[in-house]
């Protein structure tokens, strides 16, 4: 159904289709989420052996005992039975029991892993976001130059880098030769042993803080996006800059501080190397997006009319070549939460990327389903958003 | 316009809102601990399950004083290790139940201590919190057989109460009563052990329904861990509260009634396992200070630990263990060179284990200073050995370890159940050959199934197939003609009459025809199943040179490198399998030569996985079960190895050494044991930091 011009009837008429639009999607997130939940648990139970052959390493346990010990984890049922048990449990919100941090429950692992492996991703993906698109927006200004060539060879050498070499080799330079930098991990044992509170509280605060002055930022930007130019970047910097100050005044009489510089401090290298890596992917995307809307003719409108380069490449060009780009943020930031093994790894930072990975080689059904749930969700939820996003960013799309 | 900002903004508190309630309270745990008032002064193939070692009751020495003090100091700087994984537990019984992990057993056993220890070095059982050695023969008391120890006095938990055999017995008990599996079954066996009592404070009696051997009793409840009986008790209560009110299956229960049990008791013991140990008062050297999940796990050294100065000295038949002004305890012959002497410490302050996700970065932490040692069951990687010998402040040391790889056969299947077969296979692989020119150097060959450095019960008298009678490896053309004497002699032949034969000129085995049974019949493929190079490169190389072995020979043999839980997959719980390739990591005692061949055991899903039965093996193995005395042990155990080696239900074929490496500010009082440093836990109670 078309909504007809008159303005009023129009909005209302868009906001019933877009409601609609949202509802139908839920309902195919539902349905592609329990798709996705039986197909995990199905490849997962594929893998030969199960848990309880982490037992045949004492050879004093006799055949009865390990069997009991299978018993206990449920091991014993078939696996269509498991399956059933575990989605019963699913909708009451019991996520199981860890084999491997027996008798931890799977949601307890999850919430004191996901805040680390947020932190980093979220920070990583946000920043090489930011680098990327500048960068692709600059590269697709200057086509033909030096620069051009430059970044985009180093940048497509660096994403295609194998990862697990390129951290050691940060490491090695900024860590140990340099030593600017811990040697990974997340947190300074020194620091940290006579600390009032666990580190995941203060990585808490951070992530609130985080969100709290991004929030109030987009609030003051969009506020302030009808005032007068003259004006407005003074206002604008002064506003962000209370903001920022704010947020460190709430931190300085907590005593948590230094905590918090720690937590940062261990951060900088791991967020560095992602960026490195990965920044490229999101440049090229810019820069070819860039590209075909640099041929558009409101572009040469805009430079007939003597518009300064930065106006025409910044508010023209490079906000229609957002959207591919923005579509791509938002996927990366609903995978932050599955974090990355190799990462997590090489850098020795503790979160869920590692945690799959030890559920995965110990096959800890209930660990590994439960990390996968909540990655699942995320980029199902992700779509959705990604969906919205482009309504707002782009008015032309609307939804039926 | 308006109202769209204004729902906006609030869209985003409600998020915000969200989020906050989400937010979980900083948790009142382990976290936040007091500083303890004297407290002073930071793999693999790892965690595969075979290369795990149990933990064991080997006494890690406690620390000697440097300057001769009887109470060592324990200020300066903490002693800083690296691990390669996090702790799962900080609850004892939860650690020996089921989360046993080598990385637990790093940090939990320098907290705990036994009435008994092993010896550095010789691993002789000696007396820790006992007196003396327990008595043999046991008492019989009516239907029990009792042994009764005494305990040393004056031992206080870091409470500051006594340590007293209530204690003792409160733990056996509740293993016992609780009917706690993982470890606590094999520690407290409950088919013997009936029952520990306290006779008066320092006097504690074991109660066996039979007469225990040394498995049972020495090397079994005698080494196991004492846990604070006034600290545990309440928690103890309500796990047996639940536990009581499971009513356990008939005999004749059916496998569902089993089965409901089995989870019924799981469930109750939850109560045990999840309860958080805040301070948990210990006898050991160290007690537990911080668990930063994911991040580190500190112990702090324990000012009150009662063998703090006592200064130990080991012989190669004997034991002396005195503390001036307190007790003197000797054992065997203790004249002659000593093999160690220390005292007993800790030196340092506090032990700090830093997790680490990746070998290389601790190395690089190693090198830098973070950390003064790496802990790692499986050693150093070679490949990182040669990088780090150059490396000025570091010390890489090597030694044995307790374990062995091996090939296995179906003995179910034909021609495998045949010992000639299984012997002629043994003759034909050239171990001395893979383990020093293809693997150069970097395994040793192995031929008895009780490793060299397990000094007390291995025997070099064991049949070596494919030596000499010197020792002296035999060439390939020597390996070719014995073994087509041995299977000649029962009954093979070779597809048309014709053997393979040695190429002198181009030094290769000419194969003959497909190798024919006794019975006739021409050998089918095998299938020799073996982990892949990305596991493990020494097994699935091996893999490959014993393929091509037997296939030159005339026995067709296909190796399948695959992955290590496809390999348990068909070994344990299918036995669908001709040969296969693992390995194993060993006690002292060796009493899993029991559960690894004993015909009682070759049920699917248990550890006779091959089927190998040998009425002769299966009396010797009985008897090291229930043997009471060392001598009449080794006897029986030097006779098992010849057994073995003689029927080759496995080819034992090589071990590697356990790499370690270790700043040079560290101080050992020696360095060379079996399995290395990491065996004791790094010795953080006798080390001290230069």
């Amino acid at each position: 159904m078309e909504c007809g011009s008159y303005a009023a009837a129009r909005i209302n008429c868009e906001e019933a289709a877009m409601f609609r639009f949202i509802m139908r999607r839920l309902v195919q997130i539902i349905l592609t989420f329990l798709l996705f939940l039986a197909l995990s648990y199905v490849l997962i139970e594929a893998m030969p052996g199960d848990f309880a052959n982490v037992f045949l390493q004492d050879s004093r346990l006799t055949l009865e005992q390990r069997n009991a010990i299978r018993v206990s984890l449920g091991l014993d049922r078939p696996p269509h039975e498991r399956f059933f048990i575990y989605i019963g449990a699913l909708v009451r919100g019991d996520l199981g029991i860890s084999f491997q941090y027996y008798p931890r429950r799977v949601v307890d692992v999850i919430m004191e892993r996901a805040p680390r492996t947020l932190m980093l991703f979220i920070s990583a993906t946000i920043v090489s976001f930011y680098v990327g698109f500048f960068a692709g927006k600059v590269l697709a200004w200057r086509r033909g130059r030096v620069l051009e060539y430059v970044t985009t060879v180093g940048g497509v050498t660096l994403y295609t880098v194998f990862t697990p070499w390129f951290g050691l080799m940060m490491i090695w330079l900024f860590a140990f030769t340099l030593g600017w930098f811990p040697i990974g991990k997340f947190i300074t044992p020194a620091v940290w042993r006579r600390a009032p509170v666990e580190a995941n509280v203060v990585f808490n605060w951070m992530l609130l803080t985080a969100l709290g002055v991004s929030v109030l930022i987009f609030g003051w930007l969009w506020l302030t996006r009808h005032m007068n130019g003259r004006w407005r970047g003074g206002i604008r910097w002064s506003g962000i800059g209370a903001i920022l100050l704010v947020a460190l005044t709430l931190w300085l009489p907590s005593g948590l501080g230094r905590y918090a510089l720690n937590i940062l401090h261990h951060l900088t290298l791991p967020v560095l190397t992602l960026t490195l890596i990965s920044f490229a992917g999101t440049m090229l995307l810019t820069r070819n997006s860039m590209l075909e809307t640099l041929r558009e003719d409101y572009i040469t409108t805009a430079r007939a009319k003597g518009l300064p380069d930065n106006v025409i490449r910044d508010k023209h060009a490079a906000r229609n070549a957002m959207l591919p780009v923005v579509t791509s943020l938002v996927f990366s930031l609903a995978f932050a939460l599955s974090g990355g093994v190799i990462t997590e790894g090489v850098f020795s930072w503790p979160g869920m990327g590692e945690v799959l990975l030890q559920s995965a080689v110990t096959q800890d059904i209930p660990m590994m389903m439960g990390a996968l749930i909540f990655t699942g969700i995320l980029a199902l939820l992700a779509h959705l958003v990604a969906d919205i996003l482009y309504a707002f960013l782009d008015p032309r799309i609307r939804y039926a | 316009m308006v109202s769209r900002q204004l729902m906006a903004v609030a869209s985003l508190l409600a998020l915000i809102a969200l989020v906050m309630a989400c937010t979980p309270a900083p948790q009142p745990d382990q976290a936040v601990v007091p500083t303890p008032t004297a407290a002073a002064g930071q793999p693999a193939e790892p965690t595969d399950a075979e290369d795990t070692p149990e933990p064991t009751m080997a006494t890690e020495p406690t620390g000697p004083a440097a300057d001769g003090s009887t109470r060592p100091a324990t200020t300066g700087e903490p002693y800083r290790i690296g691990i390669f994984s996090d702790l799962t537990t900080t609850n004892y019984w939860s650690y020996l139940g089921p989360n046993t992990s080598t990385w637990n057993s790093y940090v939990l056993g320098p907290q705990a201590a036994a009435l008994y220890g092993l010896a550095d070095k010789t691993f002789a059982l000696v007396p820790v919190i006992a007196t003396d050695l327990p008595e043999r023969p046991l008492v019989q008391e009516g239907e029990f057989f009792v042994s009764e120890i005494r305990m040393k006095e004056g031992i206080t938990w870091t409470d500051g109460t006594p340590l007293t055999a209530r204690d003792v017995a409160f733990t056996a008990n509740t293993a016992l009563q609780l009917r706690l599996t993982g470890n606590w079954g094999s520690i407290f066996d409950p088919t013997f052990l009936d029952r520990v009592e306290a006779v008066d404070d320092y006097t504690v009696r074991y109660y066996y329904r039979d007469d225990p051997g040394l498995a049972v009793h020495e090397y079994g409840a005698l080494v196991g861990p004492i846990m604070s009986e006034a600290y545990w008790s309440p928690v103890v209560e309500q796990a047996r509260t639940a536990v009581g009110g499971i009513t356990p299956p008939a005999e004749k229960a059916t496998e569902e009634e089993q089965e409901a049990y089995q989870r019924q008791l799981s469930e109750a013991l939850n109560e045990l396992y999840s309860h958080n140990p805040q301070d948990e008062p210990k006898i050991g050297p160290f007690t537990f200070a911080r668990w930063e999940r994911g991040a580190f796990a500190e112990n702090t050294a324990n000012d009150d630990y009662f063998f703090s100065g006592a200064e130990v000295t080991v012989f190669e038949e004997g034991y002396r263990d005195v503390k001036p002004g307190g007790y003197e305890t000797v054992v065997g012959d203790t004249d002659g060179e000593p093999l160690v002497t220390y005292t007993v410490g800790p030196f340092v302050p506090a032990v700090i284990y830093t997790i680490y996700g990746d070998q290389n970065a601790a190395l690089l932490a190693l090198q830098q200073g973070e950390i003064d040692f790496m802990l790692n069951p499986s050693g150093l990687q070679r490949g990182l050995q040669t990088q780090i010998e150059r490396q000025v402040g570091l010390n890489v040391i090597e030694n044995p370890t307790n374990g062995f790889r091996y090939l296995s056969f179906n003995t179910r299947r034909e021609p495998m159940g045949d010992r000639a077969f299984r012997q002629a296979v043994a003759t034909l692989i050239d171990k001395e050959f893979v383990t020093q020119q293809i693997l150069q150097g970097v395994a040793s060959p192995i031929y008895s199934f009780i490793p060299q450095g397990n000094a007390f019960w291995y025997t070099d008298d064991v049949p070596k197939f494919g030596l000499h009678k010197d020792g002296t490896p035999m060439t390939r053309e020597e390996r070719v003609e014995a073994a087509i004497a041995i299977l000649e002699e029962a009954g093979y032949s070779w597809e048309g009459g014709v053997r393979p034969t040695w190429d002198a000129d181009n030094r290769q085995v000419v194969r003959g025809g497909t190798l024919v049974l006794p019975s006739g019949e021409t050998m089918t493929e095998l299938e020799l199943l073996a982990p892949g190079p990305g596991y493990d490169p020494l097994r699935s190389t091996f893999a490959i040179w014993i393929e091509q072995y037997l296939n030159e020979f005339g026995i067709p043999v296909r190796a399948n490198l695959t992955g290590f839980n496809i390999i348990l997959e068909r070994v344990n719980n299918q036995q669908d399998f001709d040969m296969f390739m693992l390995g194993w990591s060993l006690t002292i005692f060796p009493d899993y030569v029991r559960d690894f061949f004993h015909s009682d055991r070759a049920g699917l899903g248990d550890f006779n996985a091959g089927g190998f039965s040998n009425p002769e093996f299966d009396e010797l193995a009985d008897e090291i079960k229930v043997c009471k005395s060392f001598d009449e042990c080794r006897e029986i155990s030097v006779r098992i190895q010849q057994v073995l080696a003689e029927e080759l239900p496995y080819v034992v074929l090589f071990d590697t050494n356990i790499i370690e490496v270790y700043a040079d500010y560290l101080q050992f009082p020696y360095t060379e044991t079996l399995d290395g440093l990491q065996n004791l836990y790094g010795m953080p109670s006798i080390v001290t930091i230069e």
